[in-house]
């Protein structure tokens, strides 16, 4: 792969044909932003003649159905995230956006506290009551995700497993470590069952996700350095790194090399897997264990955008029917949280509009579980229709027990 | 992974016509698409020939290796009434038949003729109208109601025209286009229609707007309709184009329905072949390939405008993904008329692949290079769709007997 892979040079084979248009939820939803294509490619050469500022540029929830609409390979939605990062080399960060960027961070202090997690959970019960989150600019209607009382990092030394010749790396993300540990749990137990033993490196920072959607550029690239260097490391161990987080897997196999160019995020990027792309790889090989309960659910799959973008198929539904499992498809488009966007005061209203199809079809209930790769999509759902949904993960672990 | 009944490659006209046909056959299909292809972008008509007032005829005094004369009429007859039907049961009527053209106002008051027409385009009731009002939009980009009756008051001699002023409270935001009043006016139809209640328009009357009449087939029409005694007439317009994004999502609806597999962002790079067989299609992502494996394989990639016959040196055409010979004009001086809004076609224009009657591609002996790959759509050459006004007709025609084959 070259160097014209790198977003900022996608930007010339824009055509200015639309398409991008016809497939934003945000221009659908609000009349405010301008566009991607007006705002990340056309823009994007503005800057070349002059410094501009193109406000609206915040309304880009990064959810990347314009880089899947075009038809030239333009990475839109990384555009406009460079711009976004060009914005806040000159204009300071809200408080908000800092702590929506930042937690990990957070978390991390948390965890430092005795009993950090109960408390800070009985703490954002009472600012959402209270209203301090809608005064720092968080979309006060929303619960902030809760903590689990240990992370999956820390309890993850206490989980038995074989020790196998087969290892992976589990790179956890943030979501899942801090807050749904038994999504990471479950993956353990699915990788487990098909002979692998899993790793787990302490020394992975947060993806960058949403460190990147907030204009943390520099913070990003930070990240992206050390676990480029740590996912290096293990490509020559030939130990894979795979994530059950799509957000997670889309930035480390795709968006830091169109954000940051370099080779090396390409070559650490071929050592990255999303769980059910792994797994799927393994069938494929014929190594992969159909020693299982029968799966006799109704299943209604929520894709991930960030998933769609990967261009791998839909492995879980594919792996989850031949268990014996129905899956039908949601097929209503962006949930609309698209990572922190639904979690700022001044987005929350975009993100609800742009999920209201979904959460209408959720709403009909004519299935056992909704499932979704995504750890904001499955709270977009929750918080949208009370149906509390799981990482498909979870139904295939049960599946082995 | 299943091996699927019929892959499909391309997401535009003939990649959904394509999957559409072959699942309502009882096969199970995946559509691998790369960009959203091009139903955002058309007028929503779908022309089958121009230049004549009976398609039908006039196909029959096409050449032989013209891909409607593989297709055969009858194949092109099934293939409308397929389209049809789809359309209506997704509340997207279409009105049209292959004996005749259907006139419809462009967004510059020209008439066009075409084949099949969304309902709420045909202007053939124009005719007689004692008063036709042409709506202007405060604040929508890209059309022009005075321009566009200073154009149609030549076709229509004896009827008053009328610009109307209408204010939708559109402003405040981004320049408003064609698609985006079509979504604002989704599901809040009222304002519109209080404004045009207030034209006082009689059944005598028409009324021409551009095409804002929501995204989710015929249903913001009829809230509309309804209301008035006139009929309701919407032009064409520029892209993103909400009779094109109708089409598009009336066939996404009707493929979901139907259980076929679509996939995104998924570029395919090359077949997988056996002999004269592809077993299979490998889709590149930004770091590894995937193997979707199929019995049968409809190519549905685009001419040159969508990257599926692509020419980096002159001379030499190619069809990227399973190499297939590409058949266009010899000799510099064939390859373009510079009269470009002359009465003659553009050489390049006929550039594409050649096929068997079961549009299986050829190579210049005529010998089939693969027999369960079938080509549809724009891959095809031996014409100029552009100026004999055809691609829409041979998309869906064609992917109609690639399908059924």
């Amino acid at each position: 792969m070259s160097d014209t892979t790198k977003a900022i040079f996608t930007g010339d084979r824009c055509l200015s044909c639309t398409s991008c248009m016809a497939n934003c939820p945000v221009m659908a939803a609000v009349k405010e932003y301008r566009g991607p294509k007006l705002v990340g490619p056309a823009h994007g050469r503005m800057h070349f003649s002059q410094e501009d500022v193109e406000e609206s540029l915040n309304y880009c929830s990064n959810c990347k159905s314009c880089d899947r609409a075009c038809p030239s390979g333009v990475a839109v939605s990384t555009l406009n995230m460079l711009q976004r990062a060009e914005y806040y080399k000159k204009h300071e960060h809200l408080r908000h956006e800092d702590m929506l960027a930042h937690g990990e961070r957070m978390a991390k202090l948390i965890r430092k506290i005795p009993f950090g997690a109960t408390f800070s959970n009985i703490g954002m019960g009472l600012g959402k009551t209270l209203g301090v989150f809608s005064a720092l600019g968080l979309a006060g209607e929303r619960n902030m995700p809760a903590y689990a009382s240990t992370s999956l990092k820390d309890y993850f030394p206490r989980i038995k497993q074989q020790s196998s010749a087969k290892k992976i790396v589990l790179f956890t993300g943030c979501y899942i470590n801090d807050n749904e540990p038994h999504v990471g749990e479950a993956f353990i137990k699915v990788m487990n069952a098909n002979g692998y033993e899993v790793l787990i490196d302490k020394q992975f920072n947060c993806c960058g996700s949403p460190l990147v959607v907030t204009g943390f550029l520099d913070e990003a690239r930070q990240h992206a350095d050390n676990n480029v260097a740590r996912i290096l490391d293990w490509k020559k161990k030939g130990i894979p790194v795979v994530t059950p987080c799509t957000s997670c897997s889309l930035m480390l196999k795709e968006e830091y090399h169109e954000l940051f160019g370099e080779d090396k995020f390409h070559e650490a990027a071929e050592n990255v897997y999303d769980a059910f792309e792994f797994l799927e790889i393994l069938q494929e090989r014929g190594e992969f264990n159909v020693d299982h309960k029968p799966i006799s659910q109704k299943l209604l799959y929520h894709v991930p955008c960030h998933l769609k973008s990967q261009a791998i198929g839909l492995p879980a539904q594919d792996i989850l029917e031949e268990f014996g499992a129905k899956v039908q498809l949601a097929d209503q488009g962006c949930c609309g949280i698209s990572g922190n966007y639904g979690f700022r005061k001044d987005k929350y209203e975009i993100s609800m509009k742009i999920g209201a199809k979904l959460f209408e079809r959720v709403k009909k209930k004519d299935f056992d579980k909704v499932i979704s790769d995504c750890g904001t999509c499955r709270m977009q759902i929750h918080h949208g229709t009370d149906i509390k949904p799981v990482h498909p993960i979870e139904i295939l672990a049960a599946a082995y027990q | 992974m299943k091996t699927a009944d019929v892959i499909v490659i391309g997401g535009g006209l003939a990649g959904f016509m394509a999957a559409a046909v072959a699942a309502n056959h009882g096969q199970k299909v995946t559509l691998l698409t790369y960009g959203s292809g091009s139903l955002p972008l058309m007028s929503g008509a779908i022309d089958v020939l121009g230049n004549t007032e009976t398609p039908d005829t006039a196909i029959k005094n096409l050449p032989a290796h013209h891909p409607y004369k593989k297709i055969g009429l009858k194949n092109i007859d099934s293939a409308t009434k397929f389209f049809c039907d789809l359309t209506s049961q997704a509340n997207l009527p279409y009105v049209g038949r292959l004996s005749a053209q259907i006139p419809i106002v462009t967004a510059v008051g020209t008439l066009k003729h075409s084949c099949l027409v969304p309902e709420s385009m045909d202007a053939s009731n124009l005719v007689g109208k004692k008063k036709i009002f042409v709506a202007s939009i405060k604040g929508l980009k890209d059309f022009y109601a005075e321009m566009l009756v200073d154009n149609l008051k030549s076709h229509f001699h004896d009827s008053n025209f009328e610009v109307a002023k209408i204010d939708l409270k559109l402003l405040g935001g981004r320049d408003i286009t064609c698609m985006d009043a079509a979504q604002l006016l989704t599901d809040n139809e009222q304002p519109l229609a209080n404004e045009l209640k207030a034209l006082n328009a009689s059944e005598d009357d028409a009324i021409i707007l551009p095409p804002i009449l929501g995204i989710m087939g015929s249903f913001s029409r009829s809230v509309v309709k309804t209301q008035l005694r006139a009929e309701i007439i919407e032009t064409t317009c520029l892209p993103p184009s909400p009779p094109g994004i109708r089409l598009q999502r009336a066939f996404i609806r009707y493929l979901q329905k139907s259980d076929v597999k679509v996939f995104e962002n998924s570029k395919v790079v090359r077949g997988v072949v056996e002999d004269k067989k592809v077993t299979g299609v490998v889709v590149e992502n930004a770091v590894r390939e995937k193997i979707f494996r199929g019995k049968k394989i409809i190519l549905a990639t685009g001419g040159f405008y969508s990257g599926g016959i692509q020419m980096r040196e002159f001379d030499n055409p190619v069809e990227p993904i399973f190499d297939i010979p590409v058949f266009f004009p010899t000799g510099a001086e064939n390859w373009s008329n510079q009269q470009l809004f002359s009465d003659k076609p553009q050489g390049f224009s006929m550039t594409g692949i050649f096929t068997n009657e079961n549009l299986n591609p050829v190579n210049e002996d005529g010998k089939i290079l693969f027999e369960n790959l079938h080509v549809v759509g724009a891959n095809l050459g031996g014409c100029d769709k552009i100026f004999e006004r055809s691609a829409g007709g041979i998309a869906i025609a064609s992917a109609y007997k690639a399908a059924t084959i």
